[in-house]
């Protein structure tokens, strides 16, 4: 398992469209990609999940993923959050 | 043989035709547990609604955004797990799981604080009506879809049932809810559809297929006639028809009054289609464009360039006059696609200008598109549910920097577009005078007026009958409404369901109505009624 935290620079948060790009990044995983955000567990699989959660602009998440391709997962999605998820 | 009497009349007009009942499926899901043994099979009837609704979604989501995010919920790895734990895991059944898995995840969302997140509880809550379709077999009910001459009876029309009725196919309409000023009465009228509303019990009473004969005008309902009363009825409707060609005659007539003062008489309408039912009675314009259908019948709110292209049609069909009332929803019209929050008196609650003056650039795009439009005819803008002057002072302050926007971006436009406004509450009747000084005209709404007054619900059944525009204080209100309008020269309309009452018309004379605008199927009536006092 690895892990590494970001700050979500959405402007709204992780909204529908944000959440719709890091759900179908994270389907493509081949590790299982969790989001660590206050106390909760978050599928990041899931846009219901995601949204569910109404993470904020400027809060910080903790991206676990575990599996066999973690390391290049972790980068991955990492990246990608923070090159603000396509917005 | 069973004759049944009606008291509330929505639409008049007489019908002969089979009955079809239009019911809301029943949702509530199977409540029982399942063996170990069914579970592979109700987990198998899960995965191919799933991929039934998938299907069905991906080809709506290719001509509209809603769908393709319903798509995406749809396919939701979450919602599918959720699902598919309650069935193996609690061994509940296909559909109680799915109920219960969308209803946790709807109330998450629906909890939330933004309007936005709010929103996609319905989304979800969609996602599992269409599941449970298919998990039901229900077969959804549109009455677009009818090809036969039918009588439509159902508990109660929403606005987005009524506005697929199609008068080819439906004759008549009985409702168990509802009273003459709901939605489905006034559009029920304008199409000219005979319509009985409030006819409790009569669902249990009627069967699809059955033959009725309906006297909407006297309140009549005959289930399953006789050859001889079916025969009666057959040349009663044939009666009315005539004399609704007589009236039609008089359409050649202008509409003056014995003193010679010649009156405006216009109509109530939701869409350019409706214009164009109208424009063969005559009319002299369109007193109310009710824009919220517009808003309504959309998945998403109307974009300025799909909302120009709908005034700009409406305003080239009735280059006389075309008056659109803009956003009016709230109270009891809601949208699709925005969830309001729930309110203890909605009639009290955000709706109207309200929201017009609170969603600025929603508002925007509305006025910039209607100034467009005004390049095309004569168009004037009607503010709903004033009652203070300085909301009209905003609201024409919006409209002023949506006139400046244009201009600089060279967009055509009517610089001396008139602004006006409903009079409606009781506060816009007090301050008549000052109002009167700020706007370009008024349009008394009395459907809304009378409920506001009186402190009567017009749709509560059990006080409809206090529910009355003839009340001393609605008449007196009237009164001064024309008074403090004429005092400063403005035109005064009504575009409230008492315009197009034809007891009313001697006593709007001659308290100095401009204008009436009422439903299509009224004119006729009410000319007849303006004429008669030169006779």
């Amino acid at each position: 398992m690895v892990s590494q935290k970001v700050i979500i620079t959405n402007p709204s948060g992780l909204h529908a469209r944000p959440a719709s790009v890091l759900a179908q990044a994270a389907g493509k995983c081949g590790s299982d990609v969790l989001l660590l955000y206050g106390e909760k567990q978050i599928q990041a699989k899931s846009i219901l999940n995601i949204m569910a959660a109404a993470i904020k602009s400027g809060s910080e998440v903790e991206i676990r993923c575990s599996g066999e391709t973690e390391e290049e997962d972790l980068k991955k999605i990492v990246a990608l959050i923070e090159s603000g998820l396509g917005e | 043989m069973e004759q049944i009497y009606v008291e509330k009349t929505a639409s008049r007009g007489i019908a002969v035709a089979r009955v079809y009942k239009h019911q809301e499926p029943e949702w509530t899901p199977d409540q029982h547990m399942i063996t170990a043994a069914q579970m592979e099979e109700e987990l198998g009837k899960f995965r191919q609604a799933r991929e039934n609704v998938m299907q069905e979604l991906s080809a709506l989501a290719s001509e509209n955004e809603i769908f393709a995010a319903h798509l995406e919920i749809a396919g939701d790895f979450a919602l599918q797990e959720g699902i598919e734990a309650k069935i193996a895991g609690e061994q509940k059944n296909a559909q109680l799981a799915v109920h219960e898995v969308v209803e946790e995840f709807a109330a998450i969302f629906e909890a939330m604080d933004d309007a936005y997140m709010k929103e996609r509880g319905a989304d979800i809550k969609d996602i599992g009506k269409r599941l449970m379709e298919k998990l039901k077999g229900i077969q959804r009910q549109d009455l677009g879809m009818l090809r036969e001459a039918v009588i439509v009876a159902a508990k109660d029309l929403y606005p987005s049932d009524t506005v697929k009725l199609s008068p080819e196919f439906v004759k008549g309409i009985i409702t168990e809810e509802g009273g003459v000023t709901s939605h489905v009465s006034i559009i029920a009228k304008s199409m000219n559809i005979p319509t009985l509303v409030g006819v409790k019990g009569i669902l249990n009473k009627l069967e699809d297929g059955m033959l009725v004969c309906m006297d909407a005008g006297k309140g009549i309902i005959v289930t399953e006639p006789e050859e001889e009363v079916q025969q009666e009825y057959l040349a009663k409707k044939q009666a009315y028809e005539e004399e609704r060609a007589r009236l039609r005659r008089l359409r050649e007539l202008q509409a003056v009054t014995k003193e010679g003062k010649r009156i405006s008489l216009c109509v109530n309408v939701g869409n350019a289609e409706d214009i164009r039912h109208a424009l063969d009675m005559k009319i002299d314009g369109v007193g109310l464009f009710r824009s919220e259908f517009l808003y309504m019948e959309n998945s998403h709110f109307p974009t300025e360039e799909e909302q120009f292209q709908v005034y700009k049609e409406a305003a080239e069909l009735c280059p006389q006059e075309l008056t659109i009332r803009t956003l009016d929803i709230g109270g009891d019209k809601e949208l699709s696609y925005f969830t309001f929050e729930k309110e203890e008196n909605p009639f009290l609650g955000w709706r109207a200008i309200r929201i017009s003056l609170d969603m600025k650039e929603m508002f925007k795009e509305q006025l910039r598109a209607i100034l467009r439009a005004s390049a095309f005819g004569h168009v004037r803008i009607m503010f709903p549910m004033i009652i203070s002057p300085e909301e009209l002072k905003a609201a024409k302050a919006i409209a002023a920097e949506c006139k400046t926007e244009l201009a600089q971006e060279g967009k055509a436009f009517d610089p001396d577009i008139e602004l006006g406004m409903m009079m409606e509450t009781p506060a816009s009747v007090l301050l008549a005078e000052e109002f009167a000084k700020e706007a370009d005209f008024f349009s008394i709404g009395t459907n809304d007026l009378t409920q506001y007054l009186l402190a009567v619900d017009r749709g509560n059944k059990k006080i409809a009958d206090r529910y009355d525009y003839f009340h001393p204080a609605v008449v007196k209100a009237i009164g001064e409404i024309i008074r403090a309008g004429h005092q400063e020269g403005i035109k005064v309309g009504m575009c409230g369901e008492m315009a197009g009452d034809s007891r009313a018309t001697e006593l709007l004379l001659e308290l100095g109505l401009d204008e009436f605008s009422m439903s299509a199927g009224s004119i006729d009536d009410i000319r007849a009624e303006i004429l008669k006092e030169q006779a």
